[in-house]
């Protein structure tokens, strides 16, 4: 969810960063390197292999490197032989690149069988001996430079393939590609709009691995003498000086270092610049000696409070400055206390949190400020002091659980070296003790013995609750211990943490952007915006009686599931039924996971039987928990997937009839909005040339009319559309701009459907109303039909004019909206009613 | 499942290998016996000769039977004569493998242990001078063809200092297996494991530095923290430890490499290992040996592989059920 955009696919890094000034650096040396080659014959004035002087004679100022035993002048030989290590190194490069972008391209984007057996042949490359294949291959064709350049490329090639294939592959799966093949793309217009562009500057770290490598085999099959005998290159003088033991004789200074330093020098250059591609060099943000922290004036631990937070300042350091994220805040825990910290993403809660626990990543640090936990000074502890304090005094409930828990150690072990922290047991102690806490978060006893991998998400998360809290400490900090759980996975989790708080007598610092789920439990709510605390109190005050905006905001962006509706039903559904737009007759859809051996590994039923109709501009709300089929059903009305049983009609036509055009023809009519548009919005791509994609795919070419059109539809998502803003790319735009630039790009070809898969959920609850009055604003003003995907059945209720509850590939429920929610009749539909 | 698979892989593997080697001399251009013998000698042959040795390297029969008999003979052990040495290259091989295994065995354990301590002490003082230093020495030392670096070695250690004989692998009149044999054979270990070490250890310490900061930047690392555990109690058994196991496949991935680096460090210091042997071979155009060498480096090269391929669920538990892609 952050705003903060990093490009990491750029040919170089920006010139005033330490990455950026190694790289040109870099680029310096070989372009040294280069020209000396290229101007060889102007700087000395022998040939490499003309006998010129005596044998064996020692520098003078007309032979600068003296010469060797043939009398050759070793200078010149040097100078020359750039010429061959350079142009080995370069033509290997381009030719390896070549093939191996070709070959990951094919694998890639073809996949199944093709790719699998691409694969098994590189594998197998990789597993060769690199050196002793070139030997023997350069020995049956042949050593001519030709042949040696041939060779070297063609053992190279092969994990770039990997590498590159990868990076297709993440591309080929990112959300823009999925958008552009469901706006009726070909394969074609995706390869060129899409892959070529984004694959482009990720050859260039390629290149300049295989020239460095190819210009160390080329040295060492020279010196092998190994070599073509009728050229003289640096591995070659190095040959001729190793057959002449020259390195035991004073000669080693002019005829053996020279070639190796211009070697070394060479290959170094193009470490350099290939420097800032290999994340595992890249320069971490410098630290900082570590400061004393300035305490504020009066910072004194209050009384009633276990937990107090005074006048603290945090701030980030980056290569471009420093940058204050935490301003100030005071905070208050009280004994015994749930107090909700609820703030949209980058308002500094995290940041908050960790700083409390003394946890900052290196490159965060606390300014000013004073905390007191209970009389001790956090700020002022000694790392030790503050080690014996974290887990037995004060604990963490860590954001997602499955990164929170080591993947090679089993649960218990990982409980266990946690409860060692507050003494040491006797064996039998420690495992009784182990099992009792797993036991306490609803946990089995033989889940000791499991792996995290081997948990279910809700699972996972209550071993890390069984550990942070093993130790009874006082004060608990969750930050974000519900996000990323089904809905109702979150209300067991939730529940579990106020029971254990009454039986422990914990006192719960619980940070969250879910502010609905918080604000029926919490005892007080602080919210969070800008890096400071706007307003602190009882949820329901700050419900009734918000003092400032940003609390008001996200109030009012709840929708409740009680009064009246936000956005007034429109599709009249009780008169004569009209030819349905879309309409699902008993549809079935299994997945098969595939493991890497041809046998099924498992089924997956994600649709059962199920029967839908869309009304010609209706808003239909598709409503469940995660795995219910709802994307499923998404992906068959746009024709992306076939259903395996049953009918899929559109506009009264079965798609099945459509052929190989169906994903052509259906997406005349239909549009899909993905829920994130961070990953559906190509970043390399100007906001026109994202709205203008749909009218390009339809063939579209006259820059007059598709501008026209262009503006159109950012007018009519309320978006500007002057000059400045449609040549802005995505990064330059928030998360709610982005959104609307992806209904812009739906409205452009006027579809009679737009399909919405949660559009609200990856954005701040604050513009999250935005982006339902804009959909409002379409459906009204177009009668443009909706189906909305979301978890959020109350959501659902204030948009759609009927809904269809959804579990586990089933429909459960469906009927008008107002009346599923006043009187549902599912059990599933009541839970999910409960939790909103 | 997963052992089943990567044995089929490997056993595949291994027949490209035999089939490459045995499809090369008779792809190369011109008639195979040309590329078996060399062009020049085979000028000066009578019909007679030529034919008797069409019949040695059954030349004269059908490709698949000429197959099945390499792969046959490649079975029981029988790699041909070698033409210059005038013995069977089985026998030759044997000769001068241990001499390249204690080379690369000493190069290997010397940048794995280097390298890794290294990479993650380098990682755990992330940013600061000593990491930078540290990759600044690697970049540099990374750049130098080993070759060099062993040339580099003798000039200071045997010209200079002359603390290093720099010829050869074990002192020539002293009886073998006796005290001073011994040390003898260690001083000649020293430059040449150096030369092929220090390269790989660059590496391997690239490796060990991004995997353990990738490792210290989990949150289970964080979690751990909170718990209160030390930071010493952190790095081995958190950040270390899940280190090690991309650092274990590449250890052996890169033996591939390694291989072809010791065999340029044996020409420098005339070490009796395979790497002078495939110069002489090459030389002497005596294919009969390069070809045996060639597989016999191939088949080790496919053995690590596969040895770390089957560690690797030992130490992941992850891998053991699901693809470990």
């Amino acid at each position: 969810m952050s705003e903060r955009y990093v490009d990491t696919r750029r040919f170089l890094a920006p010139a005033e960063t330490l990455t950026g000034k190694v790289q040109r650096v870099g680029m310096v040396i070989l372009a040294v390197i280069m020209l000396s080659a290229i101007c060889a014959p102007l700087l000395t004035s022998y040939a490499p292999r003309d006998s010129v002087c005596r044998p064996f004679a020692t520098p003078t100022a007309a032979h600068l490197l003296g010469c060797n035993d043939a009398g050759q002048d070793l200078f010149s030989q040097l100078l020359y032989g750039a010429r061959i290590s350079l142009a080995v190194g370069l033509s290997v490069a381009v030719l390896s690149t070549l093939l191996a972008t070709i070959i990951a391209v094919v694998a890639g984007f073809n996949g199944g069988l093709i790719d699998r057996l691409i694969m098994r042949l590189v594998d197998i490359i990789l597993c060769l001996p690199f050196m002793p294949l070139v030997i023997v291959l350069g020995v049956f064709f042949g050593a001519s430079i030709r042949t040696q350049v041939l060779v070297i490329a063609f053992v190279m090639w092969a994990p770039s393939v990997r590498e590159l294939r990868a990076q297709i592959l993440q591309i080929r799966s990112s959300a823009f590609v999925e958008a552009s093949l469901a706006m009726g793309a070909s394969g074609y217009f995706v390869g060129i709009r899409h892959l070529v562009p984004e694959l482009a500057p990720l050859i260039v770290p390629q290149f300049v691995r295989i020239a460095h490598n190819a210009i160390l085999v080329e040295t060492s099959l020279s010196f092998l003498g190994l070599g073509d005998p009728l050229q003289n290159s640096w591995g070659s003088i190095l040959f001729h000086a190793n057959a002449r033991t020259a390195f035991l004789t004073g000669a080693w200074v002019y005829w053996v270092m020279p070639p190796g330093l211009a070697v070394s020098l060479t290959v170094l250059s193009l470490a350099l610049i290939g420097f800032g591609y290999d994340a595992s060099l890249a320069p971490r943000i410098r630290r900082r000696l570590a400061r004393p922290i300035e305490r504020p004036a009066g910072a004194a631990p209050r009384p009633g409070a276990v937990l107090s937070v005074q006048k603290l300042h945090v701030s980030w350091d980056s290569e471009f400055g420093r940058h204050e994220v935490v301003h100030g805040v005071d905070l208050d825990l009280r004994r015994g206390e749930l107090l909700g910290l609820v703030g949209e993403s980058g308002s500094g809660k995290t940041t908050l949190s960790m700083a409390i626990l003394r946890l900052l990543r290196p490159s965060a640090s606390v300014t000013r400020g004073a905390i007191w936990l209970n009389g001790e000074d956090l700020l002022r502890a000694s790392d030790a002091t503050m080690r014996r304090l974290r887990g037995r005094r004060i604990a963490l409930i860590p954001q997602s659980a499955m990164n929170a828990l080591n993947p090679v150690l089993t649960i218990g072990a990982q409980l266990g070296e946690a409860l060692d922290q507050g003494g040491r047991r006797p064996p039998e102690a420690r495992e009784a003790a182990i099992v009792e806490n797993l036991l306490s978060v609803g946990l089995e006893a033989r889940h000791a013995l499991s792996f995290p991998h081997e948990l279910s998400g809700g699972m996972r998360q209550r071993a890390v609750i069984a550990i942070a809290l093993c130790n009874r400490p006082e004060v608990v900090i969750a930050d974000e211990p519900t996000t990323g759980l089904d809905v109702l996975v979150q209300e067991d989790i939730m529940a579990l943490l106020l029971d254990l708080r009454r039986r422990l007598d914990l006192s719960i610092l619980f940070v969250t952007h879910n502010l609905p789920l918080i604000a029926r439990h919490a005892d007080r709510l602080a919210v969070m915006c800008g890096g400071t605390i706007v307003e602190e109190g009882a949820p329901d005050a700050l419900r009734r009686a918000p003092r400032h905006t940003h609390t008001r905001a996200l109030f009012e962006s709840l929708p409740a599931l009680v009064g009246d509706r936000r956005w007034q039903a429109h599709a009249d559904t009780s008169g004569p039924a009209e030819a349905p737009l879309i309409e699902l007759r008993n549809v079935s859809k299994t997945f098969r996971r595939r493991s890497l051996g041809a046998a099924d590994a498992g089924e997956h039923q994600a649709l059962n039987d199920v029967s839908l109709t869309l009304a010609p501009g209706e808003k239909l709300g598709l409503v469940g928990g995660s795995g219910a089929g709802k994307s499923t059903i998404a992906r068959l009305c746009m024709g992306v997937l076939p259903p395996d049983e049953g009918t899929v009609f559109c506009q009264g036509k079965d798609i099945a009839s459509l052929g190989m055009r169906r994903r052509q023809i259906m997406s005349e009519a239909i549009h899909l909005v993905f829920q994130d548009p961070y990953q559906s919005l190509r970043n390399g791509m100007s906001v026109r040339d994202i709205v203008a994609e749909p009218l390009r795919i339809r063939g579209e070419r006259d820059p007059a009319v598709i501008h026209a059109k262009v503006r159109a539809a950012l007018a009519a998502a309320k978006l500007p559309h002057d000059g400045a803003f449609i040549s802005r790319l995505p990064i330059a735009l928030s998360g709610g701009q982005r959104q609307r630039v992806a209904f812009a790009r739906a409205v452009v070809v006027r579809p009679k459907l737009i399909i919405a898969d949660e559009p609200t959920s990856m954005l701040d609850q604050s513009v999250r109303m935005e982006i339902m009055d804009l959909m409002e604003s379409l459906a009204r003003e177009n009668a443009t039909a909706f189906l909305l995907i979301t978890h959020d059945i109350a959501l659902a209720r204030h948009f759609c004019d009927r809904l269809a509850v959804l579990r586990q590939g089933r429909i459960v429920e469906e009927g008008l909206a107002d009346t599923i929610v006043q009187t549902p009749q599912n059990a599933y539909t009541r839970a999910l009613i409960a939790a909103a | 499942m997963y052992y089943l698979r990567t044995a089929l892989q490997y056993t595949v593997t291994l027949l490209v290998v035999l089939t490459a080697n045995f499809l090369l001399p008779r792809l190369a251009p011109g008639n195979p016996i040309n590329a078996l013998l060399g062009s020049d000698v085979v000028e000066n042959m009578t019909k007679d000769q030529i034919e008797r040795i069409m019949e040695e390297f059954d030349l004269h029969l059908p490709l698949w039977q000429q197959y099945v008999h390499y792969l046959t003979s490649f079975i029981h052990g029988d790699l041909g004569n070698s033409i210059v040495l005038g013995m069977p290259v089985s026998q030759v091989l044997m000769q001068r493998l241990p001499w390249t295994l204690l080379l690369m065995g000493g190069a290997l354990l010397f940048s794995t242990v280097v390298g890794s301590l290294l990479g993650a002490y380098s990682a755990w003082r992330r940013g600061r001078a000593a990491d930078l230093a540290t990759i600044s020495g690697v970049l540099f030392v990374g750049s130098l063809p080993p070759f060099w670096l062993a040339m580099m070695l003798i000039i200071l250690f045997s010209t200079t200092l002359q603390w290093l004989p720099s010829y050869g692998a074990y002192p020539i009149g002293t009886p073998s297996g006796s005290w001073a044999w011994y040390v003898g054979v260690a001083k000649r270990l020293v430059m040449p494991t150096l030369a092929l070490g220090l390269v790989m250890a660059a590496n391997v310490l690239l490796i060990a530095r991004s995997a353990t900061m990738m490792a210290l930047d989990q949150d289970y690392v964080t979690f751990a923290r909170a718990k209160g555990l030390s930071e010493q109690r952190i790095f081995f058994r958190h950040a270390f430890r899940n280190a090690l196991l991309p650092l274990v496949t590449n250890v052996m991935m890169s033996i591939g490499s390694l291989v072809g680096g010791a065999l340029v460090i044996e020409t420098v210091f005339s070490y009796p290992g395979l790497g002078s042997l495939i110069v002489m071979a090459v030389n002497a155009r005596d294919y009969n040996l390069l070809q045996g060498i060639f597989i016999l480096v191939s088949l080790s090269v496919i053995l690590a592989n596969l040895a770390a391929d089957l560690m690797y669920p030992l130490v992941d538990p992850r891998t053991a059920e699901g693809d470990p892609a």
